[in-house]
């Protein structure tokens, strides 16, 4: 048997495998280490510089994000000289960061104020208006950036270049001045932008935000209901976490916002597309039909009570099967609809009408 | 799908065929341009420039229709200079000798001159999809929209077992599926071909069991798939059942379908929004859309995944499985399903690929994949790991058919249609989302610059596209995407409906209509008469 390779982890001895940075062995053993630029599907930055541990033998403290687990290694993620750190660099990002946290986290939740808490991070400090600027005079109705909320940690661009390789927004500036910008500050619909709106979803503040939420005037994100569904779109089957407002349209409930489940946890990985992740009023639409409507002598469809309607479809669907035979009906059922449903079309049509003329529109 | 989503982006090799995989599926070519990062090879075989284009390796433009012969060409390469995997033949697949006398006749340079792509990168991406072992090949609609669609699909198959990449992680053949259950209705047997989970309607055991099971005779008559239904309306079928689809929207050559339409004695439509199929409808029930009733959906990979309530549907209208329900007893049956977990006990106990998957089972653990046949089994992520699923592998020899329509003097263009990143199919859903309306508001038709000056056409001009069945207008985009001959148009506009267009030849396997391509002229209408169009910055920076 060869020996397993190992570090020590604030005095435990703890596996780690090739590839392994020092935060993919603390995150495995449930350690919480803060890491505000990590994702699992972006190239390491080491930009926030949140997430440093010691190291021994090592004079500075490492970014456990980018720093490969060696083996060998003894790390300690919870001592005084770390905390300190985390107190110090939060308290700093607080101080250019919107203090008002109802109005910071309407829409998103902000993992800055987040870790701020769990750290006991200082709130005192004197604010300091940040030099960023943002992107007043765009006027894409996708996507915002208030640079105010943004701490550069670059996930949106990373994310931008990284995974959609589309590479339509980028830092721009540079100190103090350092932003957020579409490329070559064009408006964002002018840029290879595909909407997918990755770059909100990974943001870890809210600086990156979708429009819509707030053009629909959604209560804040604490007050909705998650709930975990498959897309209505395309073949790929995007999981999707629809955020509800319970009380909205009389107690039928809305759907004021469309997020991907964190990455590592479903099959597209936290990502969606510009139709999975905003193409959801529809639901709402004036235009959706309401009740069920039936053609009467005059030729043209009224409102007519479920009953009704039930009745006439069943009858003159029978008539038709007695007068010329079951293969007369045809039933099109619809790869829009689940599962269950297609399976109760095929069922009506050879079990109740005994016909195999049964298909779906799968072409388009 | 015979592989998964995720391990695209360990593959090495890529070869996309007939897919606009950013604009169709945008959140595979995420996956495909992660494995690009990694330095897989990525090569786009399909007659636009599409998006994708612009990431891969090789674009292989080829001319529209002639997919059979670049596919043979390929597989020409690799017999002719031995790269097949012998083993793999000889111990896993059948009906490999016709297939090599076949496609002997396919050299490259021939196929030069029929697709317009060079013999150099019809060898170079055969070898290189040969020798790499994780190769995958992914298509969709632009391979099987053609009267010769089940040829394409035979040739790329042919492909894929000469070279034995199947049964391993990130290779195998992948189609992706256009919509988001297109999987899960084919499972569900709604097909005239198969009872749920593929069991073939004319296999008189099968019928046998589900006469046991659901306790009623059941049809031996051979069912009219969509092509040949739609083909008989008026005639031989006289009523019609729709649920959720616009036919008269979606069809091929849907004028002298409407004509017909009119003949039917009685048209029950189910749906969340009006469209075009309500004029001839008897009647309307109004349905509950995703967000507003419980279920599942297949997805390409076979993953049976939840749709889960939450919303309530609007005023009355219901979920189309209670609807169903309850139409089903009106007419005689005594069906008793109170939720739609029951209805998915139901199919899934008579059909052994799904028997381990319900829905409690899909609530603890997310989504499980096909084949699942016990309760304690984790799903299969690819297939064919242990052998060819239906015994031996077979090869099928495939000639080259011309397309049914091809450009001449009346109409010189090649007519493709198909759709874009920010609606979809009729847009009934993405043109009520503002956003997205604003994007791409209206019809428009890309056509090559040089096609364009000779009709004195520029972007944002008013056309006329006609072809032998009919003729829309709408805006034009001037566009190196498409290639000289060649226009496309995306069918989402009622307004312009690309179906008024299209040809209703169907591949005569399937009865899928050839919707990419059909000869067609466009002339001017009106100087810069329409906004002009979004197609995305993609155009807009590279013409
Ligand atoms: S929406 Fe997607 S493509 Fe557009 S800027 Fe954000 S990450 Fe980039
Ligand atoms: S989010 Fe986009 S890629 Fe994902 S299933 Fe929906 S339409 Fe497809
Ligand atoms: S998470 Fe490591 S530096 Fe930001």
């Amino acid at each position: 048997m060869t020996e397993k390779a190992c570090v020590t982890l604030d005095g435990r001895l703890v596996d780690v495998y090739p590839g392994d940075t020092l935060l993919d062995v603390a995150q495995r053993q449930g350690v919480d280490i803060p890491a505000l630029c990590h994702d699992p599907r972006l190239e390491p930055a080491g930009a926030c510089r949140l997430c440093l541990v010691e190291v021994e033998g090592q004079r500075r403290m490492v970014p456990s994000c980018a720093t490969p687990a060696t083996p060998g290694m003894v790390v300690r993620s919870k001592s005084e000289k770390v905390n300190k750190h985390r107190q110090t660099l939060l308290g700093l990002y607080l101080t250019d960061h919107p203090s008002d946290r109802t109005q910071c986290e309407r829409h998103s939740p902000c993992e800055l104020h987040a870790l701020a808490d769990v750290y006991h991070a200082p709130t005192h400090w004197q604010h300091v208006e940040p030099l960023r600027t943002g992107r007043d005079t765009d006027d894409n109705r996708f996507l915002t950036f208030s640079a105010d909320k943004c701490i550069l940690c670059a996930k949106c661009t990373r994310y931008c270049e990284e995974i959609e390789a589309a590479s339509a927004i980028t830092l721009a500036y540079r100190g103090p001045e350092t932003t957020i910008a579409t490329v070559d500050h064009h408006q964002l619909r002018d840029t290879d932008c595909e909407l997918c709106g990755g770059c909100v979803d990974i943001c870890p503040t809210g600086a990156m935000a979708a429009v819509l939420p707030t053009r629909m005037d959604a209560p804040p994100r604490s007050q909705l209901e998650k709930v975990r569904t498959t897309c209505n779109y395309c073949g790929v089957g995007c999981q999707l976490d629809l955020h509800v407002d319970k009380k909205a349209n009389h107690g039928r409930g809305k759907v004021v916002q469309i997020t991907a489940p964190p990455p590592g946890s479903t099959t597209n990985d936290g990502n969606l597309c510009v139709k999975g992740r905003f193409a959801y009023q529809f639901i709402d639409h004036p235009e959706r039909l309401t009740t069920p409507l039936v053609r009467r002598t005059d030729g043209l469809l009224h409102p007519a009570t479920w009953e009704e309607a039930l009745t006439t479809a069943a009858k003159r669907l029978m008539e038709v099967r007695d007068k010329h035979g079951a293969d007369a009906l045809g039933f099109v059922s619809s790869s829009r609809c689940t599962v269950e449903e297609n399976y109760l079309v095929q069922k009506l049509s050879r079990a109740v009408f005994f016909t195999n003329n049964v298909h779906q529109c799968a072409a388009t | 799908m015979t592989n998964s989503i995720g391990e695209i982006r360990n593959a090495d090799f890529l070869f996309v065929i007939g897919s606009n995989t950013t604009e169709a599926h945008p959140v595979i070519a995420m996956e495909m341009k992660r494995a690009m990062r990694r330095g897989a090879t990525l090569v786009v075989a399909d007659p636009r420039k599409i998006w994708l284009a612009d990431h891969a390796t090789r674009h292989l433009q080829l001319k529209p229709g002639t997919d059979v012969w670049l596919l043979n060409a390929m597989a020409n390469v690799i017999v002719t200079e031995g790269l097949c995997d012998e083993s793999f033949i000889n111990g896993q697949t059948e009906g490999f000798d016709r297939v090599l006398e076949t496609v002997l006749a396919y050299t490259p340079e021939e196929a030069e001159n029929v697709t317009g792509i060079s013999a150099e990168d019809i060898r170079w991406t055969a070898r290189l999809y040969a020798t790499t072992p994780k190769a995958g090949i992914y298509y969709t609609l632009g391979i099987t929209e053609h009267s010769h669609g089940t040829d394409n699909v035979y040739a790329l198959s042919n492909l894929v077992l000469m070279t034995g990449h199947l049964g391993k992680p990130s290779a195998g053949m992948n189609p992706l599926r256009g919509q988001n259950n297109v999987q899960g209705a084919n499972d569900a047997g709604a097909t005239p071909v198969f009872y749920p989970g593929y069991q073939r309607a004319d296999d008189p055991q099968t019928r046998a069991r589900y006469e046991q099971s659901w306790g009623v005779p059941l049809p031996s008559t051979q069912g009219l798939n969509l092509n040949e239904m739609m083909k008989k309306i008026g005639s031989k079928i006289k009523g019609l059942f729709v649920m959720g689809e616009d036919i008269v929207l979606s069809e091929p050559n849907v004028a002298e379908l409407e004509e017909r339409m009119k003949n039917l004695e009685v048209v029950i439509v189910q749906e969340i929004f009006p469209n075009e199929t309500f004029r001839y409808a008897d009647v309307v029930f109004p349905a509950a859309c995703f967000a507003e009733k419980e279920g599942v959906f297949t997805n390409s990979e076979r993953r049976v995944q939840r749709v889960r309530k939450a919303v309530s549907p609007p005023g009355e209208a219901r979920a189309d499985w209670e609807i169903l329900v309850a139409l089903a007893r009106l007419c005689g049956a005594d069906w008793s399903y109170n939720s739609a977990g029951d209805i998915y006990a139901e199919m899934a106990q008579d059909t052994e690929k799904f028997r381990g998957i319900s829905h409690i089972r899909l609530d603890e653990e997310g989504g499980l994949q096909w084949p699942c046949p016990t309760s304690d089994h984790p799903g299969t992520t690819f297939l064919h790991r242990d052998g060819v699923l239906r015994g031996k592998g077979k090869f099928v020899a495939v000639d080259y058919r011309p397309s049914a329509e091809h450009a001449d003097n009346d109409f010189p263009l090649v007519l493709s249609t198909g759709r874009t990143l920010y609606h979809y199919n009729a847009a009934t859903q993405t043109r009520r989302a503002e956003e997205l309306a604003e994007k791409q508001p209206e019809a428009f038709i890309e056509i090559h610059p040089d096609d364009a000056t000779v009709r004195n056409i520029t972007t944002g001009d008013w056309v006329r596209v006609f072809t032998r069945r009919g003729s829309v207008e709408c805006i034009a985009t001037v566009s190196h995407q498409v290639q000289l001959g060649s226009i496309w148009m995306p069918f989402h506009f009622a307004e312009a409906r690309a179906n008024l267009l299209t040809t209703d030849v169907g591949d005569p396997v399937t009865g899928t209509a050839e919707y990419k391509v059909c000869a067609a002229n466009v002339v001017l209408v009106a100087l810069g008469k329409g906004s002009a169009p979004f197609p995305g910055a993609h155009f807009i920076h590279r013409g």
